[in-house]
């Protein structure tokens, strides 16, 4: 079946530079860089990933087959980490979109000092994640941190011990990212809600719609087109969301607990110099992606037009 | 214009522009010398004035130097020494040559100097392995001390029992609402490398030093010693709290600058910034194990050069020369003058500069108990499997005694990895 269809789209590729040659003359050198700079690293990637290259074996590297897959799919902390993945980007991109969504809605009503609150919901946003993720991880500290100060002196709880458990640095990373994601969906959904023909409420305020059934037959399936590939583009962001992880816990501290696919890669291959290993678990990676985001869209149908 | 010559020029447009960026990185010109280090800011700074006048002198020459932060600096070197290019000149740590050597980045520099010139060196100051001589350090020590603020602790103290009697003094609630306002010590003591010291001083070490002498590096921490060091540290933390309960290094590095540690342990890197934030400090060994009468042992370790695999011919005759001058004692003690560095040449050891600074022969006694670090590349492996196993303690998810067989079992497992 796939080979068909792999089949019939090159043979359409070939059909389409026959009648569109200039166009493609055009675009020629555009193709070429992307070709140096993504298609041949992506191919060198998945040749790495059929050998054994590391520290022993990093000049004189040969084939091994899938042995670096198998040991991939035979690791049961690939599993756990697999598992803290999906939690951690299923956590965040739901809350990127309520809030991000809920946000937007309230911004896109009359209200005063609209421009001020939009410039300061998109400020998570501007600062470089680096900064951010930095400063979270001061404010999570045990002692002098923000977080604990205010559970203490506001609400007379007890302080919670962030960055030295697996679950507090968990939630750590998460809230931070939850901070630095929501603007992105605002700024989609907000953009998304201006191109909303007011036409449509007011028919179906003289139709007798209410607000609730306002958003629910209008406003969400309008907004669908544009919040579909956000979302997926926020599900391969989150997925593969290195920064956040590795500064917030301070590379995966305390005791490699944080880590998802993404910076358990990283570790594999930079501090234990399993090139061939690290390459077999990006691959694997991308295929989760991969499939993750055609099932997300086709199932959506977020490709399809509403108007 | 027909579109099959628009084409063309298009192409030749993208190769051009390619070439114009890209110009210069696999450069092979010999008087375009490139350093990459991994110093601190006041470090390179220095070097660079160095430099400056070194191609004063040598006016055909052009000396670039360009900062990683270390990690970074390894893996671009890798990467770049693979492909035929990177630095020609690579400045670090010793413990990065393990794993350049392994994969064949770095070359040997023994034939490169006169056996009169490399006895000037210190010897720990040389690092030799596998039976060839792969970085000359321009400063050695690197180690951790215990630094103390002195208008908040007139004496040091020389035992543990006195950290511990002195540090419940120290520790203070200064406005009674519960919280400390000010600890005896901080340190960053979730990282193995500063709780290495305490494995020491309790008759451990991190690797069997005969079986790694013989190119077997063997892991040995399940021993008594890592579980008596595991409960002293948290014993410190948790029975007399004279620690914070959640420490890393910017956050102790933060707290003894502004009074409100009293001591920390911390290295030579660390001296500058509290010397410009105004604190009075002085160093002294980390205490004494009351149980074993044991010093600690922090590890110590050179900082240098080594030289690209890739470098050739004129080049390399260029890249000595400058290695001659930069490796010159006088260059040293610039080091030393401005940076409390240790420096590597026996003359340079010798200078007043070093003998009149009491900061540095504070350091030279702690380095007189320090145990260098194994530069083998399984003891990334090693750090790696300790951390977990180390850091759960304080959870309380393991007991000293389940980390000690965790690390053991982790790192074992690991440097069978690393070697597959």
């Amino acid at each position: 079946m796939s080979t068909v269809m792999a089949t019939t789209a090159i043979k359409g590729f070939f059909a389409d530079l026959k009648r569109n040659r200039l166009a493609y003359y055009y675009t020629s050198p555009a193709f070429l860089v992307m070709g140096i700079v993504i298609l041949y690293p992506f191919l060198y990637n998945i040749v790495i990933s059929f050998s054994n290259m590391s520290l022993t074996h990093f000049r004189d590297w040969h084939f091994v087959g899938l042995r670096q897959y198998g040991r991939v799919f035979a690791d049961p902390l690939f599993y756990a980490t697999f598992g803290k993945t999906l939690a951690w980007t299923i956590i965040n991109v739901f809350f990127h979109v309520v809030i991000g969504v809920g946000l937007a809605l309230i911004l896109n009503r009359p209200l005063r000092g609209r421009a001020i609150f939009r410039t300061l919901l998109i400020l998570p946003w501007a600062v470089p994640q680096y900064i951010t993720a930095l400063t979270w991880r001061g404010m999570f500290h045990y002692r002098y941190g923000e977080v604990n100060l205010v559970l203490i002196k506001l609400f007379g709880l007890p302080p919670i011990e962030w960055l030295s458990t697996p679950l507090g640095a968990f939630g750590a990373c998460l809230i931070t990212n939850i901070w630095l994601g929501f603007p992105f969906m605002m700024v989609i959904a907000l953009g998304g809600l201006q191109s909303i023909p007011h036409e449509l409420y007011e028919a179906a305020e003289v139709d007798g719609a209410g607000r609730f059934q306002q958003l629910k037959n209008i406003t969400l399936p309008l907004l669908k087109p544009v919040m579909i590939p956000a979302i997926s583009l926020g599900i391969i962001w989150t997925f593969n969301n290195f920064n956040v992880v590795w500064l917030v816990s301070n590379g995966g501290q305390p005791a490699d607990s944080t880590h998802i696919l993404v910076s358990y890669v990283y570790k594999s291959v930079f501090n234990y110099y399993r090139y061939g290993y690290g390459a077999a678990l990006s691959m694997v990676i991308f295929f989760i992606l991969l499939l993750i985001s055609v099932n997300f869209i086709k199932r959506t149908k977020g490709t399809k037009g509403v108007y | 214009m027909s579109s099959r010559t628009t084409f063309i020029l298009l192409l030749l447009l993208v190769i051009f522009s390619t070439l114009v960026v890209t110009q210069g990185v696999g450069r092979r010109d010999p008087n375009d010398i490139v350093i990459w280090t991994q110093d601190f800011v006041p470090g390179r700074e220095l070097l660079l004035q160095q430099l400056e006048l070194y191609m004063e002198q040598h006016p055909k020459l052009k000396v670039s130097l360009i900062y990683y932060e270390t990690e970074e600096l390894r893996n671009n070197f890798i990467i770049a020494a693979l492909g035929g290019s990177g630095p020609d000149l690579i400045y670090g740590p010793s413990d990065q040559v393990g794993p350049f050597e392994v994969m064949q980045i770095i070359r040997p520099m023994e034939d490169l100097f006169t056996p009169e010139e490399l006895a000037c060196f210190q010897s720990d100051a040389l690092v030799w392995w596998k039976g060839h001589l792969y970085q000359i350090g321009d400063r050695i020590g690197n180690h951790l001390t215990l630094v103390y603020n002195k208008d908040l602790v007139p004496v040091p103290p020389k035992t543990t029992d006195e950290l511990i009697v002195l540090g419940q003094k120290l520790t203070k609630d200064f406005n009674q609402d519960g919280l400390i306002d000010q600890y005896a010590l901080a340190w960053n003591f979730v990282e193995p490398y500063f709780f290495v010291p305490f494995l020491g001083g309790y008759g451990g070490w991190v690797m069997d030093e005969q079986a790694l002498a013989a190119g077997n590096p063997l892991p040995t921490l399940d021993t008594p010693a890592t579980v008596k060091a595991c409960q002293f540290i948290l014993d410190l933390r948790n029975k007399y709290r004279i620690i914070p309960r959640e420490c890393d290094y910017d956050m102790a590095d933060a707290m003894f600058k502004q009074g409100k540690a009293a001591m920390i342990i911390n290295g030579p890197w660390s001296w500058g910034g509290y010397a410009k934030a105004g604190v009075n400090f002085d160093l002294a060994r980390i205490p004494q194990i009351s149980e074993t009468g044991l010093w600690p042992t922090p590890m110590f370790s050179p900082k240098g050069y080594s030289i690209s695999i890739n470098v050739q011919g004129k080049k390399l005759s260029n890249v000595v020369e400058l290695l001659r001058f930069l490796l010159s004692a006088e260059m040293e003690l610039q080091f030393t003058k401005n940076l409390n560095t240790i420096p590597s040449r026996k003359e340079a050891l010798n200078n007043d500069i070093v003998k009149n600074n009491p900061i540095l022969q504070h350091s030279i006694e702690q380095l007189e108990v320090a145990k260098p670090m194994p530069i083998d590349p399984a003891m990334r492996a090693i750090w790696d499997a300790m951390r977990p196993a180390y850091q759960l303690l304080f959870s309380g998810s393991l007991t000293p005694e389940q980390a000690a067989r965790k690390m053991q079992e982790d790192a074992v497992r690991k440097i069978r990895e690393m070697n597959e």
